[in-house]
């Protein structure tokens, strides 16, 4: 059939009753036109008349006729099905009320579940051909090849591997594979804006010529980037973002005959990017980019000696038809020639690429799978409640069933009837479902960490309300088929030869029962998987950093290798700033360390003297005689690092306690002496106390502090700046960037946060695991508890004869409670051992979020069968104690 | 009047005559079609004239023909039926079929 046709067909039902009377009417000309003629021909006029009729034929036959070509009766009689099973459904106001809660409830947390997970994992890249676009990294190994203990596996393997951004030499060698039509490298760049307004530091990213172009973006205004702008020394030129043109240009049409001041320096603008333009890091953070400049290397940079540089991320685009896997093997190639050619920078960097798409929500991808499986569980619990409920219902029904079909209602038109019923339901639950989910998408946005990319993107379009549509649509249709069924199965003789009050309904008791052990089961399933987070939550806030954060700013400044060659020129000018922010107002202390806690760090292989054969692997620090008293790190035993220990001196360490356990077996490790390979011997002359340099969830490691005055001890780059104020440390942000500016006015200052954001913001993705998932068990566990209220209510109710029997017959009221109960019980019961074997088995999934807590931990588990007992049994205790209520003579009354 | 033996009418076949007879000529109203036919073949529609309208209505919804309102010379309102672009392919499809069967039936009888 044509579309054209179905579309008649369509109009043809709204304009039915004219079409039938247009019908009429060429009916009544043909036979008055047939009887003028028949009188012309000579006979009389009734006798013409009736002549006409008789050959026209049957009248209403033909109109139903016509009818049926235009499909109306099945059209009709969908609409009386639909407004009998509406008219039923407002007669049962608790039923309906309830099922369409339950619906709403299940599909109004999926659709902003499902919307939240559509916009941050499924829906492709804001790019041209998004599928073909990977991100690349390298990957470093163990620091040293020594780096195998005595028996010869490496200590850390694969796992060891630290993923680090790419050294543009580096990456003009992946360029040369033939897998990739492009490699483009971005950079964040922030720049100082001059002269236009109030000076303002803009976050800005420096880009490989071919970044856009890659990307598949053209600006509205101007063009991208020339190759021959993107080398050292050539012209400055700019392209400026949307938000950049509008807000700080006035949208000037003459944008590209301005130049703009950057950090002092005039840079040509030569093009505007379109509204909405996302780079790839904007995806995972969603910070404001306003501008972007050609990365243009130095070419010492791109020079073998710059191999060592990792400093650039890198997305790329795969030709067509080639796989990641393909690409990731060329890669592998290119690492591994490229380890042997420059073994001192190059032998232990690998190459790795990943989908883009993948690749941004690496870190969230795990919650998201168990936010949706909980989701899911929370549909699957409210399709079973609603089965539940129909079934209820279509007990009730069953005498009104069999006297129908005595009187010759056809089975077709109950099961259609009965259908019609769960699809009013399930429409309207869709629509409600709806308007929840929309309310619970925007609250889960407002209440996500902004760590989880894209989020900012959450909405409703038709993706998610097709598929919420779906799963109501297929949720009437399965569940309506159920009391359908039971519908059609009506036996008309055998109910009629009972009361309407029969236990005739007793063969889908079973149905019922194993429905809700079902519901309790899923339920139990959600309880302990909140259960889980929640232990794991309040284990991790219970957590001693074992420094002190709060009042302390944390500042990256990244020191340019070529400004700064060597480890001698950083440590002078983060001596000098140390000396200048020490004595501004409001400081309590300040310190510089390579890495502080909570902002990553690395570790490197050692012996000590004591165990020449083994490697050990602690964390390293190199960090300023500050650092303790900056951080609130305490001192345990022997001494701290001091202003002494310079180059000359003799080389000193502070370690952890937990290097004193791990390493010496709590044996005493001053004095003892470790080194490096290949570096000189180190000797321990203090201890402090532990602490989670990763965080509250991180590990606890053995780490060992070294004077960054000796540089050559561990010749790592220092970049990290902390300041413990008296205050409020945020006040310090602008004296503290002035500082860095009275040494290097053209030095950047990066990353400004207090340790308690970081903190904060850490904890802040497992707080929003937490509270969904215990949303998610509560709504469960109310959903069961409707259930259990609706099943027992209705038994109460069906067995309301044979209580006021006992109650007559002189049952206390205890006695007929405890009946009902057992009655329940078992159910229950069957329904907590499903539950906690599911629990377990899921349970494997949350494996990744959990902090120690095991996934087995039995006072969870307790604790959530104990919590759905309780709830259960209150729920069971109403209508069983309407049963032990009964009143025997109205009872027997009804029989 | 007097009625000759009556042969089983192929069904499609009314819809064939109707497209045949608006094919040619100005767009016309039931009777005249019904007139039309009668005077190609009185077989059709001698079972009952008024079968004719269901017919219309089943063309119509297929997009063979469409129907206007107009006035009859004598201003009686009417439907004016007229063929569209499908309802000629259509016809064009059936006659070429009937041909087919036609030709096929033929070569049947020549060989019997």
């Amino acid at each position: 059939m044509r579309f054209s046709e179905y579309w008649r067909r369509l109009a043809g039902i709204f304009g039915r009753d004219q079409a039938a009377s247009e019908l009429e009417e060429e009916m009544r000309l043909h036979l008055e036109l047939r009887a003028r003629q028949l009188r012309q021909q000579g006979l009389a006029a009734d006798e013409a008349g009736y002549a006409a009729r008789r050959r026209f034929g049957n009248r209403t036959a033909l109109h139903d006729a016509s009818a049926r070509v235009w499909g109306w009766a099945s059209w009709e009689r969908l609409l009386s099905d639909f407004r009998q099973a509406f008219r039923g459904l407002l007669k049962a106001p608790g039923f309906t009320s309830v099922a369409v809660a339950t619906l709403t409830v299940g599909l109004g947390m999926n659709v902003a579940v499902f919307s939240l997970v559509h916009a941050v994992m499924l829906q492709s890249l804001p790019y041209a051909e998004p599928g073909r676009l990977v991100s690349l990294w390298e990957e470093s190994f163990l620091e040293q090849p020594s780096q195998f203990n005595t028996s010869g596996s490496p200590l850390g393997g694969a796992a060891a591997a630290q993923r680090t951004t790419v050294s543009p030499a580096n990456l003009a060698d992946y360029a040369r594979s033939r897998k990739f039509a492009g490699l483009a490298s971005f950079d964040l760049a922030a720049k100082n804006l001059t002269l236009l307004g109030a000076p303002e530091r803009l976050q800005g990213e420096a880009v490989s010529a071919n970044f856009l172009d890659l990307l598949g973006v053209k600006p509205v205004l101007g063009r991208s980037f020339l190759a021959e702008e993107d080398r050292e020394g050539a012209a400055h030129v700019v392209i400026v973002t949307d938000y950049f043109w509008r807000q700080r240009l006035g949208s000037a049409t003459d944008v590209l005959a301005r130049s703009i001041m950057l950090d002092a320096q005039p840079y040509q603008v030569v093009g505007v990017l379109p509204a909405g333009f996302q780079s790839p890091y904007q995806l995972t953070d969603p910070e404001r980019v306003e501008f972007y400049v050609p990365a243009a290397y130095p070419k010492e940079l791109l020079s073998n000696n710059g191999r060592g540089d990792h400093e650039v991320n890198v997305v790329a685009r795969l030709r067509p038809d080639v796989t990641v896997q393909q690409a990731e093997a060329d890669l592998a190639v290119i690492s591994a020639r490229l380890g042997k050619q420059f073994p001192s920078s190059n032998w232990h960097i690998r190459a790795s690429i990943a989908p883009l798409r993948d690749d941004i929500v690496r870190n969230v991808r795990q919650s998201l799978w168990i936010l949706l499986g909980a989701s899911a569980l929370i549909v699957l619990i409210a399709c079973v409640n609603l089965a539940n409920l129909l079934l209820v219902r279509a007990t009730r029904r069953q005498h009104e069933s069999s006297v129908r079909m005595a009187l010759g209602g056809g089975r077709s038109s109950l099961v259609r009837q009965s259908l019609a019923e769960s699809l009013t339901l399930a429409g309207a639950g869709c629509a409600t479902g709806l308007a929840l989910g929309f309310v619970l998408m925007r609250l889960l946005v407002w209440l996500a960490p902004q760590s989880i990319p894209r989020i900012q993107n959450v909405a409703m379009d038709w993706q998610v309300f097709a598929a919420a549509a779906a799963v109501a649509l297929v949720t009437g249709l399965v569940f309506g088929m159920v009391p359908a069924w039971h519908a059609s199965q009506a036996q008309p003789a055998e109910a009629l030869k009972t009361s309407a009050r029969s236990t005739a309904a007793r063969a889908q008791a079973h149905w019922r029962a194993a429905l809700t052990a079902a519901e309790i089961a899923l339920s139990l399933i959600l309880l302990v998987g909140a259960g889980l987070l929640l232990r794991s939550f309040a284990r991790a806030m219970g957590v001693d950093l074992g420094f002190q954060p709060e009042r302390v700013l944390a500042l990256n400044v990244n020191l340019p290798e070529l400004r700064y060659p060597g480890t001698d020129q950083r440590l002078t000018f983060f001596e000098e700033l140390e000396r200048r922010v020490a004595a501004l107002p409001g400081v309590q202390a300040a310190a510089f360390a390579n890495r502080l806690p909570l902002r990553g760090g690395w570790s490197s292989g050692m012996n000590l003297e004591s165990s020449p054969e083994v490697m050990l692997e602690p964390d390293f620090q190199a960090v300023s005689p500050g650092y303790f008293a900056t951080l609130g790190i305490g001192l345990e035993r022997g001494r701290l690092l001091a202003r002494g220990d310079r180059k000359g001196q003799p080389n000193v360490a502070v370690v952890n306690r937990e290097f004193a356990r791990r390493y010496l077996q709590g044996a005493d490790p001053i004095g003892r002496r470790f080194r490096r390979e290949g570096e000189a011997w180190v000797t321990i002359v203090g201890v402090v106390n532990d602490i989670r340099r990763a965080g509250k969830t991180g590990r606890l490691n053995p780490q060992v502090y070294l004077p960054a005055a000796q540089t050559d001890l561990y010749p790592v780059r220092l970049a990290d700046f902390a300041v413990r104020a008296h205050g409020d440390p945020r006040q310090l942000v602008n004296a503290v960037q002035r500082s860095v500016w009275a040494i290097d006015k053209d030095q950047p200052v990066t990353n400004i946060r207090t340790l308690e954001e970081i903190i904060g913001r850490s904890l802040a993705e497992r707080r929003f695991e937490m509270a969904l998932l215990i949303a998610f068990a509560s709504v469960a566990v109310l959903l069961a508890m409707i259930g259990i209220f609706g099943v027992l209510s209705y038994i109460v109710n069906q067995r309301m004869g044979e209580l006021g029997i006992r109650v007559a017959l002189g049952a206390s009221p205890p006695r007929i409670v405890g009946m009902v109960l057992r009655q329940a019980g078992w159910w229950i019961a069957v329904g907590t051992g499903l539950g906690l074997g599911g629990a377990f088995a899921l349970a494997r999934y949350l494996e990744s979020l959990l902090f120690e807590v095991h996934r087995g931990d039995p006072w969870t588990y307790a604790a959530a069968v104990a919590l759905l007992l309780a709830v259960s049994l209150t729920a069971a205790l109403i209508p069983a104690r309407r049963g032990a209520r009964v009143d025997p003579m109205a009872a027997l009354r009804y029989e | 009047m007097m009625r000759g033996e009556r042969d089983e009418i192929p069904p499609g076949t009314l819809e064939m005559l109707i497209l045949t007879t608006l094919a040619t000529g100005p767009a016309r109203h039931g009777f005249e079609i019904a007139e039309s036919i009668l005077s190609i073949s009185d077989d059709v529609l001698q079972v009952e004239e008024g079968s004719l309208y269901p017919a219309l209505q089943r063309m119509l919804l297929k997009g063979w023909i469409q129907g206007d309102w107009g006035k009859t010379p004598e201003n009686r309102r009417a439907r004016f039926y007229r063929m569209t672009a499908e309802g000629r392919r259509q016809l064009g499809r059936e006659v070429e079929r009937y041909r087919r069967v036609a030709r096929a039936i033929a070569r049947v009888l020549a060989t019997a």
